[in-house]
């Protein structure tokens, strides 16, 4: 799950021409450490959506890393 | 292009989806019922037009059906085009909240969770996105017996432009057809006496055609439109 989450993270960053991240650590935060803004999360969203079938955001906003492990393996 | 267009049984989506469909577009089409003239038209483009039997009052199932059931998630969708409205008129004093519900339901909410579900399609697939909502005269011209439907339509011009200003930079573009009134099943609870009367507030001193109408929604979802959002584009007769 840890790959493919860092694939799609890294997928999104491509839009800011970021550096790619090289792995994931829990305590990472979406914004401040990875440097995500509203949209890039809302294309996140999508993005893990259409893989896990979960909407993350549905329920508050989700800050880190580790926040979205917690969604996913709830399912 | 795909284009999303809901109420294709009559009228104006009628009009439209037949004009997008000569023009090259893939249409994906949903109405509650199917009339015998949209028969035909599936007939004549058995490939183009696919069409879902839905009632967009039934808003909870919207991504599942639609989205994810019907058009698939695979599928980029490059233009929205939100046609279908119920019109329930009546002075204020009679205001009956069931039916203002209702309309609220499938005139602004439904809308607004397609423009929702398109949107996240399109951070996906990231190609350019053309959204026309179609709204009404009587959002700017006061017309007794329509207040409750025009606010529904003065709804939609707001999510429009604020559609267009959160979105526009990853290729949204956002607008609302502003229509005068039409010669269709929308209106045609009116008396003869009633439309001559709203003719005659018209530069034009005529019905809209409806074609203009669905020439005027082609242009704004096409590329030719590339820089217009954000707009209301008055299709009026010149109602002023």
């Amino acid at each position: 799950m840890e790959t493919k989450l860092l694939e799609i993270i890294n997928t999104v960053l491509e839009n800011r021409t970021n550096e790619k991240l090289t792995s994931l650590r829990p305590d990472m935060n979406l914004r401040y450490d990875i440097g995500f803004d509203s949209l890039d999360l809302a294309e996140l969203t999508v993005r893990i959506e259409a893989e896990y079938d979960i909407d993350i955001f549905e329920e508050g906003i989700v800050n880190t890393i580790g926040e979205i492990f917690e969604k996913l393996n709830r399912k | 292009m795909n284009i999303l267009i809901t109420g294709i049984s009559k009228g104006l989506g009628l009009e439209t989806s037949e004009l997008l469909l000569k023009n090259g577009c893939t249409v994906y089409g949903i109405s509650r019922t199917k009339t015998e003239e949209l028969n035909e038209l599936m007939l004549k483009y058995p490939n183009e037009l696919k069409w879902l039997q839905y009632d967009l009052g039934d808003i909870e199932r919207i991504r599942q059906i639609i989205f994810k059931d019907w058009i698939g998630l695979n599928t980029p969708i490059h233009g929205l085009v939100n046609n279908a409205a119920i019109a329930y008129d009546d002075i204020i004093t009679n205001l009956n909240l069931d039916l203002l519900e209702k309309m609220y339901r499938v005139n602004v909410f439904a809308p607004m969770m397609l423009t929702k579900f398109v949107i996240r399609q399109m951070l996906i697939h990231k190609e350019s996105c053309s959204i026309v909502h179609l709204s009404s005269i009587s959002v700017h011209t006061g017309y007794k017996g329509l207040s409750m439907y025009a606010s529904t339509k003065g709804a939609l011009e707001a999510f429009s432009k604020n559609t267009a200003r959160e979105w526009g930079e990853i290729g949204v573009r956002s607008n609302c057809l502003v229509a005068g009134f039409m010669e269709t099943e929308m209106s045609s609870a009116l008396s003869d006496n009633q439309k001559n009367r709203i003719y005659q507030r018209t530069s034009l001193k005529k019905p809209v055609d409806l074609n203009s109408v669905a020439e005027t929604i082609l242009f704004l979802v096409s590329n030719k439109a590339k820089s217009i959002t954000g707009q209301n584009i008055h299709v009026d007769n010149g109602t002023i």
